[in-house]
């Protein structure tokens, strides 16, 4: 059975130590169906500002992008800023999208993201939808994952996510994405 | 006569040397109606990514808060830029949520226009788009018309004299310039 489990990378968009996205992205594998190895990506923080110039990719965006390669499938969660992709998050995605073999080619993508704010990141994530269309990832549709006033979901203290809805809008998503993986690998 | 001299800053989106929109930008100065005076803003390729809980350690990088200034300081800021997988690139972006939050934050109230050049058909269509709507988050006030995309950009700039070739480019660059130059009039001093 578990050698059946799939591999899903989790990556999340905040740096920041007390981040409700973050704390979203650790309570993932409590939420998953047992078809669904999640394991944190690589850091990326790390990489350099993107230029150009530099001769070789750096370690650090190797690293991630084999860990994205190796994955059967990845979830961003991440939070909006400014409406759009945390600019950290998209130097990261910059730099593996310039390797040979773009680790985001065909590969089953779903995005959730916890915003304090009342649409949750929702642009973030269309506009994540549109950068990774740039690259060929498999996008994944329904159910959308999307945390309105974060502060009122999760616990102040722990950070544990304590909101019933959210936790069964999660778990939805998990299970639908583990069949859209399957789908897609050809793996019944 | 003009009342007094628009000071303009611009941003250049990639960091590489031979870069296409930076050939555009340095171009600008010399493309300025009369009474807009353009220099480049301050460079953001040493802020680190952002991450909140540097800021409430240590405050706001010195870098950070060097560009913040600059903009507040200007009467209009231009973005010439690349468009990276679609959207504004990483490091780029990365500037302008730094930037963001900073107390009396720069670009409220701050007439911006928008250029992109890429070797691709589209000219960095997708880029400007994206940009305008952080921009609206942020109150700024962009700029419609005319829209700069230099596509193909390749065949429009030489890379080794550093120059604009294409005679139709510099006419919108201009046009848009001037247009830029009443937009700014039209917002009034800033408040
Ligand atoms: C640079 C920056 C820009 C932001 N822009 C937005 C935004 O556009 N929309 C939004 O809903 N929240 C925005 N926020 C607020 C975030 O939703 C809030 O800080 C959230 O807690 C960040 O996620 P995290 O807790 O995982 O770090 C922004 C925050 C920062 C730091
Ligand atoms: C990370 C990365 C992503 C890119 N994505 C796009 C894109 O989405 N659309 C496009 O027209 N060009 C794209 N390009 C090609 C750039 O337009 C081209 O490299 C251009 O020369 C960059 O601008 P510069 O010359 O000012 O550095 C991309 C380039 C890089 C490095």
């Amino acid at each position: 059975m578990s050698d059946n489990q799939l591999n899903v990378l989790v990556v999340c968009g905040s740096l920041r130590q007390n981040s409700y996205n973050a704390a979203l992205a650790r309570t993932l594998p409590s939420l998953a169906p047992p078809g669904l190895a999640l394991k944190a990506g690589p850091p990326w923080h790390t990489m350099p500002i993107y230029n150009h110039d530099i001769p070789d990719v750096p370690a650090e965006a190797v690293a991630w992008a084999d860990a994205i390669r190796g994955a059967d499938g990845v979830i961003i969660v991440s939070p909006e800023y400014n409406w759009s992709i945390p600019g950290g998050l998209k130097n990261a995605i910059d730099w593996v999208s310039r390797m040979k073999d773009v680790p985001f080619k065909e590969k089953p993508v779903a995005i959730q993201s916890c915003a304090t704010g009342v649409l949750g990141g929702a642009r973030m994530q269309y506009h994540l939808r549109q950068s990774l269309t740039s690259i060929d990832a498999f996008l994944f549709g329904k159910p959308e994952v999307l945390v309105t006033f974060a502060a009122k979901k999760f616990d102040e203290k722990t950070l544990a996510l304590t909101d019933q809805p959210t936790i069964d809008d999660v778990k939805q998503q998990l299970a639908a994405f583990e069949k859209f993986v399957r789908r897609l690998n050809g793996r019944k | 006569m003009a009342d007094r001299t628009v000071n303009v800053i611009t941003i250049c989106g990639s960091l590489r040397k031979g870069s296409y929109n930076r050939i555009v930008m340095n171009a600008l100065p010399g493309l300025a109606p009369e009474g807009m005076q353009i220099k480049e803003a301050p460079p953001f390729s040493e802020f680190p990514l952002y991450n909140a809980d540097i800021q409430n350690a240590t405050g706001f990088p010195a870098p950070v808060q060097t560009l913040a200034n600059a903009i507040r300081a200007a009467d209009g800021v231009i973005f010439v830029t690349p468009e990276y997988n679609f959207g504004i690139p990483g490091p780029l972006k990365n500037a302008i949520d730094w930037v963001s939050r900073v107390p009396n934050q720069p670009f409220a109230g701050k007439p911006i226009a928008l250029q992109s050049a890429s070797p691709g058909p589209l000219g960095g269509g997708r880029v400007q788009y994206d940009l305008r709507r952080s921009m609206v988050f942020l109150d700024a006030f962009t700029l419609n018309k005319p829209e700069i995309f230099i596509g193909n950009c390749a065949q429009r700039l030489d890379d080794k004299t550093g120059k604009i070739t294409d005679e139709q480019t510099i006419g919108f660059i201009r046009q848009q310039l001037a247009a830029f130059a009443n937009f700014i009039a039209a917002h009034g001093p800033k408040g």
